[in-house]
């Protein structure tokens, strides 16, 4: 079981063993994990590791062919209903009611999640507001852009003011200033609620979450802060030495690795890519290479670098 | 599932949004319209081939309904039964065994001719003669209407004969003739068949608002917002159902509201509208079984109209039957029941119970289906199983 983390200590989401196949392909298989009260969990891998099932079987849209998952110690196969009500979702694409206008489909979703009816339209008119469509809130759907229905989709899914926040893919599409504004609108949210975050994106997963997944083939590969996920991988800094002459490039992997400071070299493209666990040694490194240097660059690891090292 | 107040209030919210946006739909207003408006072209059509039938010229565009009905006479004279219309198949029989035949329903109708009435005749004097009628036949309104027909084509042609008589330079024979208007149509279950399907077709004129409502969720990705609420997938089908069902109620009160204003005699239109509105359930079922497996519109359509054919030969073909050979199972149309109290007849409890019991029966059974291939990932998700595998899994009681 894989659970460590930021937040609270009260675990509110508790997946085991969840497998779940779609005909011969497996899409989950033995999934588990366990995301704690006020957490932000980012989930990251690459298309069709089983990141969207995953997030639908807690939302009980799907069922799972074996497993459970419990929230805030209800289990999905118990009370489904109960489960539903406390989850906002936003799913990949907003697909929306193209008919209604913002409002209405807000109060319909307000009245399906059971929301109080005196409360209905003071929710709405400060939703409409956080998301900035106060003033388009008389306007049908399919006159909004992409970002628009985007907005209005987080709306949406905030409308029954839920414990658990699931958002599949946020910013996907989106023009930057958008996108930034969903962020900034998880970025509020953060602490307030549990909340996972399914993104292609690692830059946003690095910046929003407090823990994330990497899932891959239906497994949760590693899983961990953001920080320690990068240090695993590569450390402290990436030191890139683009080389002149490619013919002399013998024996400098072995004379690389006898330095203490060098987690790990790769040869990519006439580059010379070496971890550094810390930079004391970065200058005596260089000095190798003597004259036979293009260019010298360092790079901090990122959770792309992260990312491609572990599904790779 | 807890059945509470907030389970209710979630069901109907469904519907009642659903009743409002389809009133909105400024295609469906046109749609209702144009449905309307259809419905007054085929009563100004009906009205004026009933009129084209009723009149001196005559049409005749159905096949020979000789024999249609059949009635025991005891007429020693030949008066009645020599001139009758053929479409009656007259018996020559004794008093009692008639009444018996009609007892147990072997025969529509008796017509008993006094024995003296050539004397009656001569004498100028009234001749009774008594006809008795299974009532519960369907059929005993045509006997009625043709025996009074016949007995007042030959009390007018010898009525004529004494004018005749007592002007004695016209020397031509008289004769009895019958005024024909070719094969006579058994006019009043024309009208009522008429009625019916009249009335039971805003039942299949809205399977599409279904197909709509739920393929659509499919199609437009909606479909996974919805199931992410909390409410049951059993719910969602039953709450746009309903929405449909509301709007066939108000469609078929509007064309009894039509029909009744254009003069057509309804017996019992509150009973009718409750018929047809009880029979528009299962209906909506059966589409949304279709709804809820196909993938796409394309393919609901096809669904939709093999489904419907299957619908209208359930109704249609039981008030055949009945109409023919006034069988007991006939009762399993409610089409069946809502001609019978177009009739008047008095219907028995076990007729309504038969008719009610179908209704529930294909109800609970269409809604389950629906629901539960609605709950089935692989249906909304994919990959779709099969037909076969279906039936499979629920002859194995796996996943269903």
């Amino acid at each position: 079981m894989v659970g460590f983390g930021m937040g609270s200590n009260e675990v509110m989401i508790k997946i085991e063993s969840l497998t779940k196949s779609f005909g011969r392909i497996k899409a989950l298989d033995d999934l588990n994990i366990e995301i704690k009260r006020g957490e932000l969990l980012g989930i990251i891998g690459p298309n069709g590791a089983g990141k969207t099932t995953a997030i639908r079987m807690a939302c009980c849209i799907l069922k799972p062919d074996f497993g459970d998952i419990k929230i805030d110690g209800i289990s999905i196969h118990e009370d489904p209903i109960r489960i539903k009500s406390m989850i906002g979702y936003l799913p990949e694409e907003p697909n929306l009611y193209e008919r209604f206008k913002a409002k209405d489909l807000l109060k319909y979703f307000a009245e399906l999640y059971g929301v109080p009816k005196n409360d209905i339209n003071r929710r709405i008119d400060d939703l409409l507001e956080l998301v900035g469509m106060t003033e388009r809130k008389d306007d049908r759907i399919n006159t909004f852009s992409k970002g628009l229905r985007q907005r209005i989709s987080v709306a949406r899914a905030l409308v029954h003011d839920p414990e658990i926040i699931i958002l599949d893919e946020p910013t996907m599409g989106l023009d930057p200033a958008t996108a930034n504004s969903i962020r900034d609108f998880v970025r509020n949210l953060k602490g307030n609620k549990t909340m996972i975050l399914c993104t292609h994106y690692m830059a946003e997963a690095d910046s929003l979450c407090d823990r994330v997944a990497i899932l891959n083939k239906g497994k949760i590969i590693d899983v961990g802060t953001p920080d320690y996920l990068k240090s695993k991988i590569h450390g402290d800094v990436i030191l890139k030495v683009r080389i002149q002459n490619l013919d002399v490039i013998n024996n400098y992997k072995e004379q690389i690795m006898k330095f203490a400071s060098v987690a790990a070299v790769d040869f990519v493209d006439g580059e010379y890519l070496i971890s550094l666990k810390y930079r004391n040694e970065m200058s005596d490194i260089v000095d190798l290479f003597g004259n036979n240097v293009n260019s010298i660059n360092t790079k901090e690891p990122t959770l792309e670098d992260v990312f491609i090292n572990t599904v790779k | 599932m807890k059945f509470n107040l907030s389970v209710i209030m979630k069901f109907t919210s469904i519907t009642k949004w659903e009743f409002k946006n389809t009133l909105k739909s400024k295609k469906f207003m046109m749609i209702f319209f144009l449905q309307l408006s259809v419905l007054f072209l085929m009563i100004i059509i009906f009205n004026s081939f009933v009129t084209n039938i009723e009149s001196d010229n005559g049409i005749s565009i159905t096949p020979s309904l000789n024999g249609f009905a059949s009635m025991d006479v005891l007429d020693q004279s030949g008066l009645i039964s020599k001139s009758i219309n053929p479409i009656i198949n007259v018996v020559p029989l004794s008093y009692n065994s008639s009444l018996n035949n009609i007892a147990e329903g072997k025969t529509t109708g008796f017509l008993y001719v006094p024995g003296n009435v050539d004397q009656k005749i001569r004498l100028g004097q009234t001749i009774d003669m008594t006809v008795y009628l299974d009532s519960s036949d369907p059929k005993s309104s045509v006997v009625r209407d043709e025996v009074n027909s016949t007995a007042q084509i030959i009390s007018q042609s010898y009525s004529n004969t004494l004018s005749a008589s007592a002007v004695p330079q016209n020397t031509t024979t008289p004769t009895v003739n019958q005024e024909s208007t070719g094969e006579s149509l058994p006019l009043q279950i024309i009208t009522k068949v008429m009625l019916v399907i009249l009335l039971f077709l805003p039942l299949l004129l809205f399977g599409n608002m279904i197909i709509d409502t739920i393929v659509g969720e499919k199609e437009r990705k909606t479909g996974e917002i919805l199931i992410a609420m909390p409410m049951s997938q059993a719910q969602i089908i039953i709450g746009k159902s309903m929405a449909v069902v509301l709007t066939i109620s108000l469609q078929v009160a509007m064309w009894l509201i039509i029909l009744l204003i254009a003069g057509f005699h309804i017996d019992n239109p509150v009973l009718v509208f409750i018929f047809i509105f009880l029979t528009s359930i299962p209906i909506i079922g059966i589409t949304s079984v279709v709804a809820a497996y196909s993938k796409n519109f394309k393919e609901a359509g096809i669904g939709l109209s093999i489904a419907y054919m299957g619908i209208v030969g359930f109704l249609i073909v039981p008030v055949l039957i009945y109409l023919s050979r006034k069988s007991f199972i006939a009762n399993i149309s409610p089409m069946t029941i809502v001609m019978r109290l177009f009739s008047g007849e008095s219907i028995s409890l076990v007729d309504y119970g038969i008719s009610l019991a179908t209704i529930l029966i294909v109800s609970l059974i269409s809604y389950w289906i629906a629901i539960k291939l609605f709950e089935r990932d692989d249906i909304i998700f994919g990959p779709r199983p099969g037909i076969l595998r279906l039936v499979y899994d629920l002859i194995t009681f796996k996943k269903f």
